[in-house]
């Protein structure tokens, strides 16, 4: 063999060396993917100190969850856990990790993280939002083996699994207990340690986080981009700027920018089912307002014949937005007759402001009546004020005579608890976000004991609302899934029927996307924020990842 | 014998301002606080909607917000004496460090705008003082008054749009290298390029008027000489003692420049706490701005009392 031909052959044996030893992610890992958003929340990479948004957004890139997500319908799916199963008792949740799972560190994954994870979570500097819930109803945490752990609680708790998936809460997020033990809670803050598809490289506070790829093979998808960028950009016409220029591959943008991203060039990405927009009634079954229009059934209904929904779609979501399902169900809602609920809200929600007069006239108000109205956004949803606008506006035309008082939402929400007195006998606008979980969403609204309450208070707890309590109260207890589809139908039917809270529209997640900088894909049903999605986007050259 | 006249009148003269800025400073934290609380807490844009009352309850005893506010408020007095303005609720670090970690940040771009502004108002102040009543003082004065009327927030996208967007010769915000600087910096200045121009236009006419300016002339020097060298070196007496000023009105601008540019300084730090009712923060963003401002201020003042007795003796 000649010198050539053994310098050929060792070049060719080195080069296969190289294949071969590096994971094949990492060969096919290049640049940099930059997504500006308009926050970062706490922008902290400790788990306990950050609320949902802000978990789903950037959290969600480097740790992974106890329960994760179903990427093709939406809601709950396999995460760190692989399954999950309740005790015959109902008492306590076991729950069976996936193999050969690593934090960045090399540490491995085991029920141990998962038990510290979860106490840590409910301790006592933790800001996690369920941390009061879960020291309640979580009685003790049990590692049985290295993939194996168990949740005894205090009482049947069907929806565990739920609030311990980033489909709906950030609490199931896993920490490495080795290593925040070693280096104590500070040094973990500065140098966090995950097992995503991402990890920790820097925190820039007010400016940007940035992320590497793993090189290994991730069950969640390995990423096709070298490294993540999540920039700080709160003006939302600097970060479609951003896009067009190609600084940003991917911002996220509200429905006002849409159609100005789209006549840019940009592709615009609309996630589906993200929340609902809807206007509630206050205090209608308080003693005082026995007199008040609001109080009957048939006003409030008549009050959504007389809102032009297409409208709304059309005009101000620019026509990427959708009827709604009743109050807080979606077409991915667990245990929902999802399909026959669309055919009774396409009925019930349609326009008819013939019939809403009708209805006006025979109970009573030919000539209308005078309606309180707050108009408020919560953060991120600025549209809603317009669409609280419109919604005024379609009321004057069946003759409802409508004050209508604009909040923001730092004002508006200390109006709703306590006694609620300068809300009783108001209208308001209020949204909804998308899970698939909808009990808790509607004990939230609904139970006697809630914050909101608007089906009845300890002390006056009507028929309907007492009928909610004893669905509500066999819905936690149900393990039968088609009772359960059963019951979460009926709360879904009284709910519907009392005409308290009502659907306007069903809003999606809106991103501006330059397609030179990353390929085309599609995002989580239900899901607003991208945080388990970066690692599926390809890049442009690349297929993409659903059509 | 003059010196040593004249410092006790300037010691005197110092401390009371001290006393005032104190006096002041102790107004802007109680206003702050209360004002702050007024527009609603942070655990309700921490927490979900379908939160329990109990996660609330307990949320709001980690926070330290369980108190009274009158409790919240002693607390908070008693923390500020000792230098301690307390915790940021959403970031979890100590509010003074936060506020000095973006500091440098704002402080890079504000010597740049005010140069800026300075470059370009005062010469056109210069002209607008020349040509009085004329076309170039009626453009100039057209200059000052779209600058001042020209909000922050517009001027910002609109040179976003023709300088990053469609000529792409410029990043369209955040830090970074040299030409992140530029847009910004001009938006910035901008605002102050009226100011500088009115004030020098008409400190430059009451110069012109002056008895040594018209012995200048009679001596022969040239216009040039006589304008840019005797009359402008004067007229900007006024127009630096109101530096102070501007250099205030720069820091609270840079409010609305960061958020558009997305430049994490104090401005943003504001934006930011006001936004998320982060109370520790805010107060503390405000009380550091107050005092930085105050201390220019009493830095220029000083300056001025002590080039004009008149001052210092009022």
């Amino acid at each position: 063999m000649s010198q050539r031909m053994l310098a050929r052959a060792m070049t060719l044996a080195a080069g296969l060396f190289v294949a071969v030893a590096l994971p094949l992610g990492a060969q096919d890992q290049k640049g940099t993917l930059v997504f500006a958003v308009e926050t970062l929340g706490a922008q902290t990479l400790d788990p306990i100190l950050e609320g949902r948004p802000g978990n789903a957004v950037y959290q969600a890139v480097m740790y992974d969850s106890l329960v994760g997500f179903n990427v093709e319908k939406g809601g709950l799916g396999p995460g760190v856990a692989e399954r999950w199963e309740l005790a015959p008792d109902g008492m306590a949740w076991t729950f069976y990790l996936r193999p050969s799972q690593k934090f960045h560190n090399g540490d491995p994954l085991t029920a141990h993280d998962v038990k510290f994870s979860l106490e840590r979570q409910m301790g006592p500097g933790s800001l996690a939002a369920a941390a009061a819930t879960m020291r309640r109803t979580i009685k003790s945490i049990e590692v049985i083996d290295d993939l194996t752990v168990k949740v005894h609680t205090t009482s049947p708790q069907i929806g565990l699994p739920a609030g311990l998936s980033r489909a709906v809460a950030p609490e199931g997020a896993i920490m490495p207990k080795a290593y925040i033990e070693k280096v104590g809670e500070e040094e973990f803050r500065r140098k966090p340690v995950g097992s995503g598809p991402w990890k920790f490289v820097r925190n820039v506070p007010g400016d940007r986080i940035e992320f590497a790829a793993v090189s290994t093979p991730h069950w969640r998808g390995t990423p096709h981009f070298k490294e993540l960028h999540i920039l700080l950009v709160p003006e939302e016409s600097t970060r479609v700027s951003m896009v067009r220029t190609g600084e940003a591959a991917i911002a996220s943008i509200g429905p006002e920018a849409m159609l100005s991203a789209s006549r840019a060039g940009l592709e615009v990405l609309s996630v589906p089912a993200t929340m609902q927009a809807v206007f509630q009634f206050w205090g209608t079954y308080k003693p005082e307002l026995k007199d008040s229009p609001i109080a009957k059934v048939r006003v409030r209904q008549a009050l959504s014949l007389a809102i032009d929904r297409k409208q709304l779609i059309e005009h101000l979501m620019n026509g990427k937005a959708r009827l709604p399902h009743p109050f807080a169900a979606f077409a991915y809602t667990d245990y929902y007759s999802a399909d026959r609920w669309e055919r009774w809200a396409a009925e019930a929600y349609r326009y008819d402001p013939v019939l809403a007069k009708k209805i006006l006239a025979e109970e009573g108000y030919p000539n209308g009546f005078e309606l309180k109205f707050a108009n408020t956004a919560l953060p991120g949803t600025q549209f809603m004020v317009d669409i609280g606008t419109a919604i005024a506006d379609m009321w004057t035309k069946i003759g409802v005579k409508v004050t209508l008082k604009h909040y923001e939402w730092g004002s508006f929400a200390p109006l709703e608890r306590g006694d609620q007195a300068p809300l009783i006998g108001w209208a308001s606008m209020y949204r909804t976000a998308g899970r698939p979980d909808a009990q808790w969403r509607y004990n939230g609204a609904f139970s006697p004991d809630s914050t909101q309450r608007l089906l009845g208070d300890k002390d006056t707890c009507l028929e309907t609302c007492q009928e909610f309590v004893k669905t509500y109260r066999a819905l936690l207890d149900e393990r039968d899934p088609n009772k359960r589809t059963v019951l979460t139908d009926r709360m879904v039917e009284l709910v519907a029927n009392s005409w308290t809270v009502v659907p306007l529209i069903e809003g999606m997640g809106y991103y501006a996307i330059n397609t030179k900088k990353v390929g085309r894909f599609t995002a989580i049903a239900g899901r607003h924020e991208l945080g388990d999605v970066f690692e599926r986007i390809p890049r442009p050259e690349q297929v993409p990842w659903k059509k | 014998m003059w010196r040593h006249k004249r410092l006790p009148a300037m010691k005197r003269y110092i401390a009371r301002r001290l006393m005032q800025g104190v006096v002041l400073l102790c107004l802007v934290a109680a206003i702050v606080f209360f004002l702050g609380r007024l527009t609603g807490n942070p655990v309700d844009l921490m927490l979900p909607e379908d939160a329990t009352p109990e996660d609330r309850a307990a949320l709001i005893r980690t926070l330290g917000l369980d108190g009274s506010i009158l409790d919240q408020f002693l607390i908070f007095v008693g923390n500020a004496v000792q230098g301690d303005l307390g915790m940021s609720i959403r970031m979890k670090q100590p509010a003074v460090e936060a506020f000095f970690d973006r500091l440098p940040n704002t402080l890079v771009i504000i010597p740049w705008a005010l140069l800026l502004a300075m470059a370009l108002g005062i010469p056109l102040g210069v002209v607008a003082a020349l040509h009085r009543g004329g076309l170039l003082d009626r453009a100039a004065g057209a200059v000052a008054v779209l600058g001042v009327a020209m909000p922050s927030f517009w001027l910002g996208v609109l040179l976003i749009f023709v300088f990053s967007v469609e000529l792409g010769w410029l990043p369209s915000g955040r830090m970074g290298g040299p030409a992140h600087y530029v847009l910004p910096v001009v938006t910035l200045g901008m605002f102050l390029v009226a100011g500088f121009m009115r004030i020098t236009r008409s400190a430059m006419l009451e110069v012109m008027e002056s008895e040594f300016v018209k012995l200048a002339r009679i001596k022969g020097l040239s216009e040039g000489v006589v304008i840019w060298k005797h009359c402008l070196r004067n007229a900007l007496i006024p127009v630096l003692t109101l530096w102070g000023v501007f250099v205030g009105n720069l820091i609270t601008g840079a409010i609305v420049t960061e958020t558009v540019f997305a430049w994490p300084g104090i401005g943003r730090l504001t934006y930011e706490a006001v936004i998320y009712r982060d109370f520790p923060l805010l107060q503390a963003v405000i009380i550091l701005k107050s005092i930085l401002i105050l201390v220019i201020n009493l830095g220029v003042d000083i300056l001025y009392a002590y080039v004009d007795p008149r001052i210092r003796l009022a």
